[in-house]
């Protein structure tokens, strides 16, 4: 009732929040209750790679839930400073978001629970049959658990994701460091170097005879045990290294003698790459791996399955809106500053401008990160 | 329209009306601010001191009523008129020092000097002479966060003195420092304020503080208080 209460006050940005989350929970439920009515159906049938099919969009729900947690009480000071004069405390600040999100998750589910025992009955014709388990009795502790881990994962994840000091009126969080320690520029490198070399070992000239043995799902062919592991180290240590790449585009921007405008977009990416590096990161990934995906189903030899599309679509939208999230996060904890640099005088159109060049040299970092992820993982299909 | 505005203020409101969604916040002020004085407007939280200097310093467009700056009318400026008064005219000192985190103070001085124009040498030298009058010439090369908000808000001076506008607003510059602090924030801004001839204008919720200045109005619920000259008509 609560929960209500507060959505009645709801405007474009919670609502537009709430659909992306019921939507997207509602597709992975379906996932989920589709591994049931197989398991129904084919009780002898591998049904455990079926229920990991459905955690990489799992994860993904969780991860856009968690980002756009973390996102609110910057969004909606007064909402928490509200919730703060009614003497809720950290605590029940955090248990109240999570529980929105769960809340959301939860109708995601249930709408798609109730498509499924309509279907069931009869109606959806011998197409579907074997996916929804028709004919077979339900157990009902099956779909009530595996709905339930919905709204519970992505429920955790967003209370971990508040932030404390947010959360709290009247305190500006610090901003994140503009320097990164040695050890966390060590790691990535390391990573990526030992990926590369192992993937080009098991690319080299003579490596056709050490055969392929790793079946690879959704139609993706077969690999090399040394060209998977070394894309893995690669692909974790470029997106590592994405927060750094992006602090080290602001400090370039802002080289030299700058005029305003580098000076405000150079300088603003620096201080905002550790915020933004994670985000964009998981995009990069995600889009390199669906797009590299997509290039062999598209190709003559390779076949596009239904599922693992729906499910890239899936992964890549929820990465988007997570970016989206911590943009609006950013956006709306720089207000007083913004509000500081006009009160000087300074034109919007500058101000647009610096947002202009930032997004330039943050996206050709993308384009230089996600791009030399997907041609290495191309490259370790074929 | 009736009456031109005296030629010795620098300044110069007539009838100003102004209300925030519905809330009214001046209700018909006229003032007049003289060339290279100090004027102190005083007043409790809400009287509408912040709003005043708001509509003088060309942030916010009057509701009625008119404001003149050098016998040239503001209140009729485009949005970005005043936006270019306010970079090359006018300098700003808020309760809070509202510095861009992501420079150096150096940097965050010489960025309205930068935006007005000014060559990238004369600007951070500009900059650099006045964290030294302000007494912060060390902290030039760290950043806002890694300061004390005392530091801060005199970078906050420095930058609205630095591009030496004729007209310095200051809105209760003092109200996040400790006594001693505001002392020496007034002190300065005073002090600038008469060795280069500029004018000051300064609101305060304290009338302790408005003995810096050299005329004193106050305002009560969005009008000037009756016990207080009318400037508009003390400065003829």
């Amino acid at each position: 009732m609560y929960y209500l209460r507060l959505a009645r006050g709801y405007r474009g940005l919670d609502l537009g929040r709430w659909l992306l989350t019921t939507g997207a929970a509602a597709v992975v439920a379906a996932f989920l209750l589709r591994s049931v009515g197989r398991a129904l159906s084919d009780p002898a049938g591998a049904s455990f790679p079926r229920l990991l099919w459905c955690l990489p969009p799992l994860a993904a729900v969780a991860w856009f839930a968690a980002t756009a947690a973390r996102a609110l009480p910057a969004q909606r000071p007064e909402r928490i400073a509200g919730l703060t004069a009614a003497g809720a405390g950290p605590v029940r600040i955090r248990l109240l978001i999570a529980g929105e999100i769960a809340l959301a998750c939860a109708l995601g589910g249930a709408a798609t629970l109730l498509l499924f025992l309509v279907l069931r009955n009869d109606i959806a014709g011998p197409s579907l049959a074997a996916d929804l388990g028709m004919g077979i009795p339900l157990p009902a502790a099956a779909p009530v658990t595996l709905l339930a881990l919905l709204p519970l994962v992505a429920g955790t994840a967003a209370a971990g994701a508040v932030r404390f000091p947010d959360t709290l009126p009247g305190r500006t969080g610090e901003p994140d460091p503009t320097a990164f320690a040695p050890l966390r520029l060590a790691l990535p490198i390391g990573l990526t170097l030992i990926g590369l070399a192992l993937e080009l070992y098991g690319l080299r000239p003579g490596a056709a005879q050490d055969g392929r043995p790793i079946d690879l799902p959704a139609g993706l062919g077969a690999t090399g045990t040394a060209v998977l592991i070394g894309w893995s180290f690669t692909a974790l240590g470029i997106a590592l290294l994405t927060a750094p790449l992006l602090a080290l585009a602001g400090r370039l921007l802002a080289l030299g003698r700058p005029a305003p405008l580098r000076l405000l977009a150079g300088r603003g990416l620096t201080a905002q790459a550790r915020g933004l590096g994670t985000p964009l990161a998981v995009l990069a990934l995600a889009l390199a791996l669906v797009l590299t995906a997509a290039r062999h189903w598209t190709s003559p030899s390779g076949t596009a399955e239904p599922l693992p599309v729906i499910e890239g679509i899936l992964i890549v939208g929820c990465a988007t809106a997570a970016v989206t999230a911590r943009l609006l996060e950013l956006r709306a904890a720089r207000g007083p500053v913004t509000d500081g640099l006009l009160r000087l005088g300074t034109p919007p159109g500058l101000l647009a401008g610096a947002v202009a060049l930032r997004t330039v040299a943050a996206g050709t970092v993308l384009l230089l990160t996600g791009g030399l992820t997907a041609v290495l993982a191309t490259a370790a299909l074929t | 329209m009736s009456a031109a505005p005296p030629d010795n203020d620098v300044l110069w409101a007539r009838g100003i009306v102004k209300s925030h969604h519905g809330t009214p916040a001046l209700r018909g002020v006229s003032l007049g601010v003289r060339e290279g004085e100090m004027l102190a407007i005083t007043g409790p939280r809400g009287s509408g001191k912040s709003t005043l200097l708001g509509c003088l310093s060309a942030l916010l467009p009057v509701d009625e009523g008119e404001v003149w700056f050098n016998s040239s009318p503001v209140h009729t400026l485009t949005r970005a008129g005043r936006e270019k008064l306010r970079r090359e005219r006018f300098g700003f000192v808020g309760s809070e020092p509202h510095l861009v985190p992501e420079l150096t103070a150096r940097e965050n001085v010489a960025l309205p000097l930068l935006l007005a124009g000014a060559g990238h040498k004369a600007a951070y030298t500009a900059a650099g002479e006045w964290l030294e009058r302000l007494d912060v010439a060390d902290c030039a090369r760290q950043r806002p966060t890694e300061l004390v908000q005392s530091q801060r808000q005199r970078i906050a001076v420095a930058r609205a003195l630095a591009p030496m506008p004729p007209v310095v607003f200051a809105d209760d510059p003092t109200a996040p420092l400790h006594r001693e602090a505001q002392d020496q924030v007034l002190r300065i801004l005073a002090s600038a304020a008469r060795s280069h001839q500029l004018t000051l204008v300064l609101a305060t919720h304290d009338p302790e503080l408005a003995r810096y200045a050299d005329r004193t109005v106050s305002l009560v619920d969005g009008r000037l208080s009756p016990t207080a000259v009318p400037a508009a008509t003390a400065g003829r």
